[in-house]
């Protein structure tokens, strides 16, 4: 009889041990969220039409909807009775090495988390939430890419995602503040160190005193013109959390505890974000649940920060210093998956003559192509830049000069974009735009 | 891994076109990689990045950080942006043969 033919299939599919690891991961997260969604897609299909992966690729295997069968599948074979009994009845799938790879080309090779799909959907399933528990799967059988894995490795043991040493970090900084003093023509104008008992600690993505400090500069001539008391530390500065793009939940939130400790070290009032999406996404949102506290202190965007600032008349901005026209990427962690979403056009808006939305924008707005840890993972980069097609060719249709976004990923993946599809614009952080458009206060003497 | 064919020579690089065998390198590389980029010919200063990069990671195992290069070569940093118009990372780290960097790069 076929049915018994299905139960003995069931019974001699063998697990290996770091299969079993993964399956154990999936049963421990099985609450009732996850199973709401898990078991909530009725196929409709709109979500193909909102990922950017398969309008680039017209690939079947990503429409987001398939993403959540895969994993659907998986959970249905080994933590359900009708699973278990007869796989094949219920859309069960054998958990082996095809499907596993399967697995990684899709949560890893094609989804930025981005979470677009699930605005459209329509019934609101969590589709970055189901990819990220197959990639924390996936950490179980460490098989997290190796460009990702090193990434999320290089933080945890050097404390910044890029691994620079404390003292050239140090030397970095100190270059910068005397450029600021020469800047502003202040000799008490300062970046200032580990300084305790500030109202704000500020946070750096590494690749900012890595390779791009301008915008270290843009901020810190922001601060000096707001008056601010601020300070930031040696030892904890990475706003990035690239442990929340692989799954691994132990990492990321030691890297969280980092961040609450040097707080409570520098008795600082506010944590400040650095422009980064998936850094305001894992610190402002999802911190606390991985630290199973709420935080004792404020964590505000920077953006946030120069909004407050504007409003308050802490700073005077003049946009005839900014005369080309901007046009502005949302990032997807911070709009759709964050919730700041005004601000950023309020300050824009202050801080340029000319601004133009690209559409579609806001909540609604594509990824870059850049996001969920795809610029870290070579192997998929071809894809990358395929799907980033789609915001090559809305920034073309604004026709502006400069495009603007609060996230230093999706800078790098827009200058790539720049590159491959010739949009000859120029990617800027918000606060670069800001710090162009600073009136600063006439000196007394 | 893949393969990337300039001018009739052929190069096994990783997806982002960094080489995957970072000691193979050598000038000829460098230039050609300079064209296939749009950096385009290098002249001087060019030179002066890509052997500070590549003598730094050589003796470091690690690319330095801008300020270095400024340091190293008197260069203003807007001008290492305007020479490498993919930046220090994807452009001229790219050039000098060193494996990709970590982070949002």
């Amino acid at each position: 009889m076929a049915g018994e033919k299905v139960i003995i299939m069931a019974k001699n599919n063998s697990l290996t041990e770091k299969q079993k690891k993964a399956l154990k991961l999936l049963k421990s997260r099985l609450n009732g969220r996850l199973l709401t969604h898990l078991n909530s897609c009725v196929h409709c299909g709109l979500c193909g039409e909102s990922c950017h992966y398969y309008l680039a690729t017209k690939n079947k295997n990503f429409i987001p909807g398939k993403k959540v069968d895969i994993v659907s599948s998986i959970y249905q074979r080994y933590h359900t009775l009708a699973g278990k009994v007869a796989p094949r009845l219920y859309g069960a799938k054998d958990f082996n090495d095809k499907t596993v790879e399967e697995l990684i080309d899709i949560v890893f090779g094609a989804c930025s988390m981005c979470g677009r799909c699930s605005v459209h959907c329509s019934i609101g399933v969590d589709v970055p939430y189901i990819v990220r528990t197959a990639r924390s799967m996936l950490v179980e059988m460490e098989l997290v890419s190796p460009g990702l894995q090193s990434t999320v490795d290089a933080a945890i043991n050097t404390g910044n995602n890029m691994g620079i040493p404390r003292d050239e970090f140090v030397d970095t900084l100190e270059w910068l503040s005397e450029d600021l003093e020469m800047e502003v023509e202040d000799e008490d104008a300062s970046i200032p160190l580990d300084k305790k008992g500030v109202d704000i600690l500020y946070t750096l993505n590494p690749r900012e005193p890595k390779f791009f400090p301008l915008s270290i500069s843009a901020i810190a001539k922001i601060y000096y013109a707001a008056k601010e008391n601020w300070t930031l530390s040696t030892n904890v500065y990475d706003v990035t959390n690239y442990a929340y793009f692989s799954g691994d939940d132990k990492g990321a939130k030691e890297l969280t505890e980092r961040l609450c400790d040097e707080m409570s070290k520098l008795e600082a009032k506010t944590l400040v974000l650095a422009e980064c999406g998936h850094g305001y996404r894992a610190i402002r949102w999802e911190g606390p649940n991985w630290i199973e506290r709420p935080y004792p202190f404020k964590v505000i965007s920077v953006v946030e920060l120069i909004g407050d600032y504007i409003r308050s008349c802490r700073i005077k901005l003049d946009p005839s210093l900014n005369k080309l026209p901007v046009t502005l990427h949302d990032p997807c962690n911070m709009v759709r998956g964050g919730g700041v979403i005004e601000v950023q056009r309020f300050v824009i808006k202050n801080a340029v003559e000319n601004f133009i939305e690209m559409m579609p924008n806001r909540a609604n707005n594509f990824c870059c192509g850049g996001g969920g840890g795809q610029l870290a993972m070579s192997e998929y980069a071809e894809r990358r830049i395929k799907s980033g097609k789609i915001k090559a060719d809305q920034i073309r249709k604004t026709g502006a000069k400069i495009v603007a976004t609060p996230c230093h990923n999706c800078i790098d993946q827009l200058m790539e974009l720049n590159k491959e599809y010739q949009l000859g614009v120029e990617i800027k952080t918000i606060g670069e735009l800001v710090a162009d458009a600073l009136v600063l206060e006439e000196k007394s003497n | 891994m893949t393969q990337l064919e300039i001018e009739g020579k052929v190069f096994n690089v990783d997806g982002d076109g960094f080489l995957v065998n970072p000691q193979l390198w050598n000038e000829e590389i460098a230039a050609l990689f300079a064209k296939h980029d749009g950096t385009g010919q290098l002249n001087e200063k060019h030179w002066a990045i890509i052997n500070f990069i590549r003598n730094h990671w050589l003796e470091n195992d690690m690319a330095p950080m801008v300020r270095k290069i400024c340091q190293n070569t008197g260069l203003r940093l807007k001008e290492i942006y305007t020479l490498f118009p993919m930046g220090p990372a994807k452009g001229a780290c790219k050039i000098a043969g060193l494996p990709k960097p970590d982070g949002c790069v």
